[in-house]
């Protein structure tokens, strides 16, 4: 598949855990163009990981979304062919890149993530990016590498939020369009 | 259920409930009594989040529902308060898809994001 100058039109949604992120976000790239595909980045650890992605897998069956794991490097990730590509989630893609040993390490994990948004925008004819809220519990309480991941999620939401045509916030399972609207 | 009111802790949501006609004595903690505006659903949650799911029609028989948002911070290490987090999220969802309102109280403002 080749890369196109051009970006594509870029989703970007966020909201707490358990806020409707996955449900509202899968919706988004159904009513996009096919095939469809489902960047995962979660990489599977015990039994609560296993859980949470079956659960997943089971929310996308019927969707015709086809899986791809890919837990760092999403600059170099060559896509099937050119459709729908929903990223989720950008928690787990930063951790990676932050902590893991293929990543990029905690200097370089912003760099890294938001090049690899951009690469999957010249790929794609529609692009959504799940975000995670987890800005609202302080980070007095964490240890120096936790709040430097909050910091690098912090910092990727604002630049992705900017750089998105719309932004989309769940609460309660309830879309708020906080950047553009909905279609 | 008619009206559910989230948001963040001390955020002002039960003076919100109060800007409804609701006094002091129509607040309860209790799923099981008579009284119309349930508070700190999160509170009952967290003290049995395995089954947190099966309050739902219980409490849709409250005229209001209040609950913190706890969602929105870091994931906890521990399972438990883990499973604690995502069940108040996932009742909460439950609750908002079926309730007339849903309000948004942040810094004591509310805000109607379902009507």
């Amino acid at each position: 598949m080749c890369r196109s100058n051009e970006l594509c039109p870029l989703t970007f949604l966020f909201g707490g855990s358990a806020s409707g992120k996955s449900a509202a976000a899968e919706e988004l790239a159904g009513a996009g163009p096919g095939p469809r595909f489902y960047i995962a980045t979660m990489e599977p650890y015990g039994e609560d990981g296993r859980r949470r992605i079956a659960r997943h897998r089971q929310m996308r069956a019927d969707k015709g979304f086809e899986t791809i794991e890919r837990y760092t490097d999403l600059e170099n990730l060559i896509l099937p062919a050119k459709g729908t590509a929903l990223l989720e989630c950008l928690g787990n893609l930063a951790a990676n890149e932050m902590f893991s040993p293929a990543g990029a390490g905690p200097e370089g994990a912003l760099g890294a993530i938001l090049r690899g948004v951009e690469q999957l925008r010249r790929q794609c004819a529609r692009l959504i990016v799940v975000g995670n809220d987890v800005f609202s519990d302080g980070v007095e309480q964490y240890e120096s590498s936790t709040r430097q991941w909050i910091a690098v999620m912090a910092q990727a939401h604002r630049q992705l939020a900017r750089q998105a045509d719309r932004v989309c916030e769940t609460v309660c399972g309830i879309p708020l369009w906080q950047k553009g609207a909905a279609e | 259920m008619l009206i559910l009111i989230i948001g963040g802790f001390a955020a002002g949501k039960r003076d919100y409930a109060r800007t409804l006609g609701y006094q002091d004595e129509d607040f309860t903690q209790e799923i099981e009594d008579e009284k119309p505006v349930l508070w700190g659903l999160q509170e009952l949650v967290y003290q049995d989040p395995e089954s947190a799911m099966e309050m739902l029609p219980r409490l849709l028989k409250k005229q209001a529902v209040i609950c913190d948002e706890v969602g929105c911070g870091v994931t906890p290490v521990d399972p438990r308060q883990r499973l604690a987090r995502e069940q108040t999220g996932r009742l909460c969802a439950a609750l908002a898809a079926r309730a007339q309102k849903v309000v948004r109280v942040c810094c004591g403002i509310p805000t109607v994001i379902k009507e």
